[in-house]
């Protein structure tokens, strides 16, 4: 029997009336009576569900909204219109039950009490949600284990750097051990390691409370790190809800073929295109899905080719360039 | 909005954000230090324009020598606890919303407006608590007539509406940061209600303050606020149509400005991220 799905949004849609004003002072001056408002539609009729113990990822270009996706699945903002629950409750209604058992963590933001050591916010966190002493110090104890910050918990939380301060905030939204998790950006200016502990980290609290996680993120690393499924949103609207290869199956155009030719150089009379790079006696080609078979057995016919290796492009490089296909499209 | 968690349990975590607040004050002591020597500076400066103008006549409005420190020191302790559980939180309120970080109070599984009312406690206002609270008894020594205990759960239960209606009309102003996003004009407009507040209202019982007196009494009743309870000690004033009117007004006060929080959080957009 299938679990009903623990996220679920039903052509959820919010707009946001901003103001226009033209530039300088007279703009400013004129805007103070009559001036104009413009509707942007953030989020346009999405619909998706996410099923308990899923990790998914949000994938899509600056303002192209997932965080006003976020927000309205984690209850901060109402949607225009459209439907969306979260555990059973509708999320902007914002019941006790459903905070109790749901976290949002942004990266850019800090809940933790910045003058005061990490642990005293953590007590203070107790408070608020009710937690019993004796499971709020095992949570604590396994948490602070996991993410390896035994050491700093009694230290003032201005003096931890960018990574320990983020590995104390997902701690902070842990210890009531929520069922379901939203991270907007939790890996935003973390160096390498960082990230890979906090990607381990949520991977274990993943496995070990069974706890739905829904993540978005610039880093193309978290993604393919954590989330077997990512929905991709542009311009408002989501355009793939799937497996994370099936990205590049529907977005990368073109693969990549490489060919180590027999001698020191290519071959004489070989034609490549502007876009092809060539080191020595190997080529890399972008060449379009629908044309790989002909363009390398073309090759082949006439040239001594002692290498040949055919891959997809890597998903970061097919992502950043479907956004910046989607985002001049909108522009125009 | 929840509010069934047990009483006990908020009261708790007003302890745990008084010790908070408590410690991280002692993280910067001098500018702790600070504030409270530029409190006992202003509390200076009030005596002395007290002496000053009870050197020159007997009463001023009615009010005589003792019964006008006793309105100085109910004056003194209401705005001291105004300004120890809420003010900082009320003027940190605005940022909270331009920076977007009021996000993370809304969800915590807990009353928004308790949390966002009370998180900050400032303890260099607490000494205004004791030194008001010390000019009242001073002030009931010197008028030499005892005050009966009835007397004194009267005045406790006016000062508390007193406390309330100040404190609504601050929620009522820090809730209009939703729409404004900017709300620098909240310090001012507290001054002009703690102005309101700081002398009695009988000096306004002249024709031509007439206006003032009526907005301030029954539209936006700041002139009630210290007026009415410290009436009833000072002046032995026992109107119960003031007494009903001032009960009222603190529950129209609170129950008014909840409903305008939380309409302000129902639009609230949240800055970007």
């Amino acid at each position: 029997m299938i679990d009903p799905p623990i996220i679920s949004a039903k052509e959820l849609s919010r707009h946001y009336r901003v103001a226009e004003k033209s530039p300088g002072l007279m703009g400013s001056l004129r805007a103070l009576w009559g001036g104009r408002n413009r509707v942007i539609v953030a989020v346009d009729n999405v619909s998706f569900s996410i099923q308990p113990g899923e990790i998914v990822g949000f994938l899509g270009p600056n303002g192209a909204g997932k965080t006003t996706t976020l927000k309205m699945l984690s209850g901060l903002i109402y949607p225009s219109s459209g439907t969306a629950e979260v555990l059973g409750y509708v999320p902007w209604e914002r019941a006790d039950p459903f905070r109790r058992q749901f976290a949002l963590v942004m990266g850019q933001k800090n809940q933790l009490w910045w003058d005061l050591p990490a642990s005293d916010s953590f007590e203070l966190h107790r408070e608020i949600y009710s937690l019993p002493k004796d499971r709020f110090r095992r949570v604590m104890g396994e948490l602070v284990e996991l993410f390896g910050v035994a050491k700093l918990l009694r230290q003032p939380v201005r003096e931890l750097s960018l990574g320990e301060r983020m590995k104390m905030e997902l701690i902070a939204c842990l210890l009531h051990e929520p069922r379901v998790l939203m991270l907007d950006e939790p890996t935003i200016g973390l160096d390498v390691v960082a990230q890979q502990t906090i990607q381990r980290c949520l991977r274990e609290y993943n496995q070990s409370k069974k706890a739905t996680i829904l993540l978005t993120s610039h880093y193309m690393r978290d993604v393919e790190a954590l989330c077997q499924r990512v929905l991709v949103i542009t311009n408002g609207k989501l355009v793939h809800d799937g497996p994370l290869a099936g990205i590049v199956q529907r977005f990368g155009a073109y693969k990549q073929v490489r060919l180590q030719f027999a001698g020191e150089a290519i071959p004489p009379g070989l034609r490549l295109p502007d876009s092809a790079t060539v080191m020595g006696s190997v080529v890399d080609l972008s060449v379009s899905r629908d044309m790989v078979s002909e363009t390398i057995s073309g090759i082949l016919e006439q040239f001594p080719v002692t290498d040949l290796t055919v891959s997809d492009p890597p998903l970061e490089e097919v992502v950043a360039r479907y956004f910046q296909e989607s985002a001049s499209g909108a522009g125009a | 909005m929840a509010l069934k968690r047990s009483f006990a349990s908020y009261l708790r975590l007003v302890a745990v954000f008084a010790r908070f607040s408590l410690t991280r004050e002692m993280a910067f002591r001098g500018n702790f230090v600070m504030k409270v020597l530029l409190e006992l500076v202003w509390l200076g400066i009030l005596l002395v324009f007290y002496r000053t103008l009870f050197r020159g006549v007997d009463s001023i409005a009615g009010w005589d020598s003792a019964s006008f420190l006793f309105f100085l020191g109910c004056y003194y302790t209401l705005e001291g606890v105004v300004e120890t559980l809420f003010l900082e939180n009320f003027v940190e309120f605005s940022d909270l919303v331009r920076t977007g970080n009021l996000d993370l109070h809304l969800l915590k599984p807990i009353d928004e407006q308790f949390l966002l009312s009370i998180r900050l406690i400032d303890w260099s206002t607490v000494p205004k608590l004791f030194i008001g609270s010390g000019m009242m008894g001073v002030a009931v020594f010197q008028m030499g007539h005892p005050v009966s205990g009835w007397t004194l759960a009267l005045f406790a239960a006016l000062f508390v509406a007193g406390v309330s209606m100040a404190y609504s009309f601050l929620l009522i102003l820090s809730s209009t940061a939703i729409w404004m996003v900017r709300n620098q004009s909240l310090m001012e407009l507290w001054w002009l209600f703690s102005t309101l507040m700081r002398y009695p209202r009988d000096i306004y019982d002249v024709a031509w303050a007439w206006p003032v007196r009526m907005v301030f009494t029954f539209v936006l009743p700041a002139l009630l606020v210290v007026s009415v309870p410290a009436e009833i000690v000072g002046k032995a004033i026992l109107d119960p149509w003031w007494i009903c009117w001032m009960l009222v007004s603190a529950i129209i006060s609170l129950s008014g400005s909840r409903r305008i929080f939380i309409g302000s959080i129902a639009s609230y957009r949240s800055a970007s991220s």
